[in-house]
């Protein structure tokens, strides 16, 4: 094997939300780096240690920490944040549940909270609170008290069992 | 980070030659949760070895077989995890961490980062787990409580974990923690099994204790102690005030020696009535 002294970009084929994305990055980059390079702005960086969740996306369906992924890691795989369930103009109904309940203050945590939950649903449709404040263990608020947010997730569970979902 | 290479480890023998070219400047790479944190300055090539084949949860006789790479929420979900002992390892990996991480930490990460305070070397210790490791010469294994008295970190320089058995035990098992909150490290952690005989007296006992802020250990003098006797809630609390003057306990930042005597011995305790409970069918 040889090696050399410059770094060796890497090109990686990945799903970006439904979206094929074929990009460049560093050897040593972290995924929060790449998502907000390529203008993922729902993905918060906190605490860089993995213990807040504010940087939480969906790695084939199932929520990690992007701030201890390696982009290299997801090469042929999907990756789904905040701006694949849905947008201002056309938010997710657990968006919709935040808003309405109040879960939202300042906003901080509130994509990795909305992508736990989202992973939750399509687990379990019909969560107790015991089980949605589980789920939302590994997020950090430091605003609602977690209150609403779980109400939220409730919320959002109903509507989805009625079939308001997507 | 001064990262210059990433490379996808197609098999367990081109990570270990990757391994051996970099010469101490390249490092294996798993779920990534410990390394991304703690990137030795030196390391210029990471060698993903999640695309090595290793991942896997097999049944095999009454035990079970975990490839290095399996995650540990894969363990805490799979029917084979949770048809061994009773659902007990699968029930550990539920106390370890949070979701998003245990979607991406590996059984083969927990082993060889070996934090003192971590839950999984307990239960491993306890159960008698074996480790399976490959360096470019041959294949070794020994059981995990054994690798901990070897220089460890220096085996895994240039060696990958493959995979952890597990022994069949007739008897169950029961895991207690103590932590701040329900995502957070241990303060103390044991894990305790039981067998009984056709008398109903303990065959064999097994307790490990780990966070005390030592690595986990097993408690051998609190085992003998149990075998022969008939379980009862006398014996568990005999074994409790044994487990206080055998226990090596110190201080750190997040709890005091004399602290972690009296929650070893409440846990353990705790963790012996579980775990007969278990073996009789009460749980």
């Amino acid at each position: 094997m040889t090696r050399d002294a410059s770094k060796k970009m890497l090109k990686i084929y990945f799903e970006l939300n439904g979206e094929p994305m074929y990009v460049e990055i560093k050897p040593g980059e972290m995924l929060l780096d790449l998502l907000r390079r390529l203008g993922m702005k729902s993905v918060k960086e906190g605490c860089r240690t993995g213990e807040c969740g504010a940087c939480t996306v969906l790695l084939d369906g199932k929520p990690v920490r992007s701030c201890l992924t390696f982009a290299a890691k997801i090469k042929g795989h999907r990756v789904t944040t905040l701006e694949g369930l849905g947008s201002p103009a056309n938010p997710h109904p657990l968006q919709e549940a935040f808003l309405e309940t109040g879960a939202v203050q300042c906003g901080f945590c509130t994509p990795g909270m909305i992508l736990v939950a989202y992973d939750l649903l399509s687990r379990n449709p019909d969560p107790t609170p015991e089980e949605v404040r589980e789920a939302i263990t590994g997020n950090l608020c430091r605003c609602t008290g977690y209150v609403k947010i779980v109400e939220a997730v409730l919320l959002a569970a109903k509507r989805r069992r009625e079939g308001v979902w997507r | 980070m001064g990262i210059k290479r990433f490379h996808y480890a197609r098999d367990v023998e081109e990570a270990l030659s990757l391994l051996a070219a970099y010469e101490g400047r390249g490092a294996l790479l798993a779920g990534g949760v410990d390394l991304a944190r703690g990137l030795a300055p030196e390391v210029e090539g990471l060698i993903d070895v999640t695309t090595a084949g290793l991942a896997g949860i097999s049944a095999d006789g009454g035990g079970l077989r975990v490839g290095a790479t399996t995650t540990l929420e894969a363990i805490r979900r799979s029917q084979e995890a949770q048809g061994y002992l009773g659902g007990f390892l699968a029930k550990v990996m539920g106390h370890v961490a949070t979701l998003p991480l245990r979607n991406m930490a590996t059984l083969g990460g927990a082993v060889v980062s070996a934090h003192p305070w971590a839950d999984i070397p307990t239960a491993l210790v306890a159960l008698g787990a074996e480790a399976v490791w490959q360096n470019e010469e041959l294949t070794e294994k020994a059981s995990v409580e054994e690798l901990y008295r070897r220089p460890f970190r220096a085996i895994f320089r240039r060696a990958l974990l493959t995979e952890v058995r597990f022994p069949a035990w007739d008897g169950a098992f029961a895991f207690e923690k103590v932590a701040r909150n329900a995502g957070d490290i241990a303060l103390i952690n044991c894990a305790c099994g039981l067998g009984l005989d056709g008398e109903g007296k303990i065959a064999w006992a097994r307790v490990a204790i780990g966070a005390t802020p030592h690595r986990a250990k097993r408690l051998t003098a609190v085992e003998d102690f149990l075998t022969d006797e008939a379980p009862s809630e006398e014996l568990w609390a005999e074994a409790a005030h044994k487990m206080k003057t055998e226990v090596e306990v110190g201080d750190d930042m997040r709890a005091s020696a004399e602290w972690r005597r009296s929650a070893a011995a409440a846990i353990v305790r705790r963790a012996l009535d579980r775990a007969a409970k278990g073996v009789t069918g009460d749980a």
